[in-house]
């Protein structure tokens, strides 16, 4: 395994392949932000989606308002949540996707 | 009679279609090229057809009737499943390329027990889920044949069972796309229709107001079957058994099997276990404690947010995704399709307490979305309507309940059978695989005879919960950490599944409200976190066992196209016909 650095470079594909100490670490790096992005897509969406109930069950009189004849709680949870979902998981797939993208101009693929 | 017909169509079309794509795609043997091809629209098709099931195109409309807007929550989570899957394990699982939970778990932990344990607990979760399905086609048959219950439910059990056992409709992409369109189309064509004719929704006041579900003018006729319990909810008389009676207010009556009439304008008895109210509490999406407060609602949620992951059926889709990023825009538009179709079971919902009273009495509100097209449009447009609903649950029944057959099967001949005694060659296990479809029937049919009195739509939230409660905490912790070991995993899966189906029996025996009520029958807020806590505790004891976590996690997160030698994919086989994937991992 040993490199004497003059006849040939080593990439960090090459040590990612051979699990060296440096391909731990690209590794361990492209996991960290992988993972720090999906938390904080979650904390957005569980942000969100958990304080409705709470809104709802504290704020009571909600109900009194209506929108198009039909109350406002109940509007709540049928109509804003799902667009959320779908920019939330759209937001985050672009951003995984260039992680990924970043990982593999690093790596230097074929 | 169209509706019959509409249910045999729809029937032979997916069986016949299936069967012939599988021929086809043999022929031009390259079903696994053909796969790979899907675009993110067609797979995402696939995977919201294979995922909408009884429990989406009757339970939900069903439970939203009976107790009211709190059943709002379940669509909301069974979407929200679907994001948290995407954020956490779409793309590592397609790039780590085990086909089956029960793969997944051996390679990653290292352990062959692993896949042991895994595959019961697959077929605790794909059962829990088909009863219910079954329990959709033995009502609608009902509904539209006339024919008893059990018939229904043998015979769809008896037909899925032949169909995944001859080999049709497995994992075929389009005709699963195509089941998800027809679905959409049936569920909401009839609704806008009537929405449309009825010029919106009628009787504010009982949906929203002060009004509870009253006969209509010209009074209200139920046939029973059998003798029910019911509570009236204003002082009314009616007629039954040859004679007038009276009840009181909040009397409780059992109405005898056959006629039952009551007067115009009467506040309609309920069946016991529905509690309708007034529109304004049926309305609210978050009561103030016991079956509909705020613990039931966040547990609900729990459980249906991490228990998509869990679901077997569901995650063998994915692979049909060529890579890890195309797993996410598959995923992606997933949920806007999901969104698409959860439009409208809620319509039904009110149209059923508006129109159909007389499902409040005989506490069939599982049946809802086939009664509302020919009460709210009398006539041969009604009838039109609900032939298409009929079809189109139909079409819910026999795509989900062919892929959880699927799962069931693979998993008694695969990974049960197997390491009993080593199957002799392809024809052996073929043969296997089949008689495993046929047996893994056996005990749904039996217990979906059984649960006739059960709504579609809790026992679908039962199999959600024990998913969340087992599986989720195994991928979350699998994919992205280090530490997780087999004994920690082993130990925190049998907490969860232990808690989880052990609270589910317990609130089935004994007759708790309130909060303890509330838990029993929803599990996953306690259940979860202490399956996760346990799953942690034993990993971090267990640590000198912990598996080679570096090569792991390249596996699972590396992107494709590096060229690399540990990155290098398994190549993804065909759908083999004889079912069962051989763990794909090198």
């Amino acid at each position: 395994m040993r490199d004497d650095g003059r006849t040939r470079r080593r990439t960090p594909r090459d040590e990612l392949a051979e699990a060296t100490a440096h391909g731990e670490v690209y590794l361990r790096r492209l996991v960290r932000a992988q993972l720090a992005l999906s938390i904080s897509a979650l904390v957005a969406f569980i942000g969100l989606l958990g304080a409705l109930p709470l809104l709802l069950f504290l704020v009571p009189h909600l109900a009194s308002i209506s929108v198009a004849g039909i109350p406002l709680p109940l509007v709540l949870v049928a109509v804003p949540l799902f667009p959320l979902f779908v920019a939330i998981g759209w937001t985050y797939q672009r951003r995984a996707d260039a992680l990924d993208e970043a990982f593999r101009d690093l790596v230097g693929g074929p | 009679m169209i509706a019959i017909l509409a249910v045999v169509a729809v029937t032979a079309g997916t069986l016949g279609l299936g069967t012939w794509t599988v021929r086809f795609a043999r022929t031009t043997s390259d079903l696994f090229v053909a796969s790979r091809a899907v675009s993110p629209w067609w797979n995402a098709a696939a995977i919201s057809g294979e995922y909408l099931s009884a429990a989406s195109f009757l339970g939900i409309a069903g439970l939203v009737m009976k107790d009211g807007a709190v059943a709002l929550w379940l669509p909301v989570g069974f979407t929200a499943g679907y994001l948290t899957l995407l954020l956490f394990v779409a793309a590592p699982l397609r790039r780590y390329g085990s086909y089956t939970i029960s793969d997944f778990a051996e390679a990653r932990l290292g352990s062959p027990r692993m896949r042991l344990l895994a595959a019961a607990i697959v077929l605790g979760i794909t059962g829990f889920y088909l009863v219910p399905q079954l329990k959709g086609a033995g009502i609608t048959l009902e509904q539209v044949t006339g024919a008893p219950y059990w018939l229904g439910v043998v015979v769809v059990g008896g037909i899925v069972s032949l169909n995944v056992a001859l080999g049709g409709m497995r994992g075929i992409t389009y005709v699963q796309a195509f089941q998800f369109w027809l679905k959409t189309f049936a569920i909401a064509l009839p609704a806008c229709v009537l929405l449309i004719y009825l010029g919106g929704l009628p009787n504010h006041n009982t949906l929203f107001g002060d009004g509870v579900p009253r006969a209509p003018a010209e009074g209200l006729s139920v046939t029973l079957d059998q003798p029910q319990q019911v509570v009236f909810p204003a002082r009314s008389s009616y007629r039954a058994g040859g004679g007038v009676h009276q009840a009181r207010k909040g009397e409780r009556v059992t109405l005898p099997a056959g006629e039952v009439r009551l007067p115009p304008d009467a506040a309609v008895p309920v069946a016991d276990g529905a509690d309708t109210g007034r529109g304004v509490k049926w309305s609210r999406p978050v009561g103030s404690g016991g079956s509909d407060g705020p613990l039931f609602v966040y547990s609900l949620l729990i459980a249906t947010v991490l228990g998509t992951m869990g679901l077997p059926h569901i995650l063998v889709r994915f692979y049909t995704s060529p890579d890890g990023s195309t797993a996410r825009r598959t995923t992606v538009r997933v949920l806007g399709l999901l969104w698409l179709f959860y439009l409208f079971p809620v319509v039904y919902a009110m149209l059923g307490r508006a129109l159909a009273p007389a499902l409040y009495v005989t506490g069939q509100t599982d049946s809802v979305v086939l009664r509302v097209p020919e009460l709210a449009w009398p006539g041969e447009p009604g009838q039109l309507l609900s032939a298409l609903v009929a079809a189109g649950a139909f079409a819910a029944f026999l795509s989900t309940a062919s892929g959880l057959l699927v799962s069931i099967s693979g998993t008694i001949s695969y990974d049960l059978w197997s390491r009993v005694r080593r199957p002799r060659g392809t024809l052996d296990r073929r043969r296997r695989f089949r008689a495993s479809a046929a047996v893994g029937m056996v005990l749904p049919v039996v217990l979906a005879l059984g649960a006739r009195g059960l709504d579609i739509g809790v026992l679908v939230g039962w199999a959600f919960a024990i998913a969340a409660s087992t599986f989720c905490p195994m991928f979350l912790l699998g994919v992205w950490w280090r530490g997780l070991t087999a004994p920690g995993a082993a130990a925190g899966m049998t907490v969860g599944a232990l808690l989880a189906t052990g609270a589910i029996f317990a609130g089935l025996a004994i007759d708790a409200g309130g909060t303890l009520g509330s838990l029993l029958t929803q599990p996953a807020v306690i259940s979860v976190p202490l399956a996760f806590a346990t799953m942690i505790g034993v990993s971090l004891a267990t640590r000198e066992g912990r598996p080679d976590a570096d090569a792991q996690l390249l596996a699972l997160h590396a992107p494709e196209g590096l060229g690399l030698a540990q990155l290098e994919r398994a190549t993804v086989p065909a759908a083999e016909p004889d079912g069962p994937l051989p763990a794909t991992r090198t």
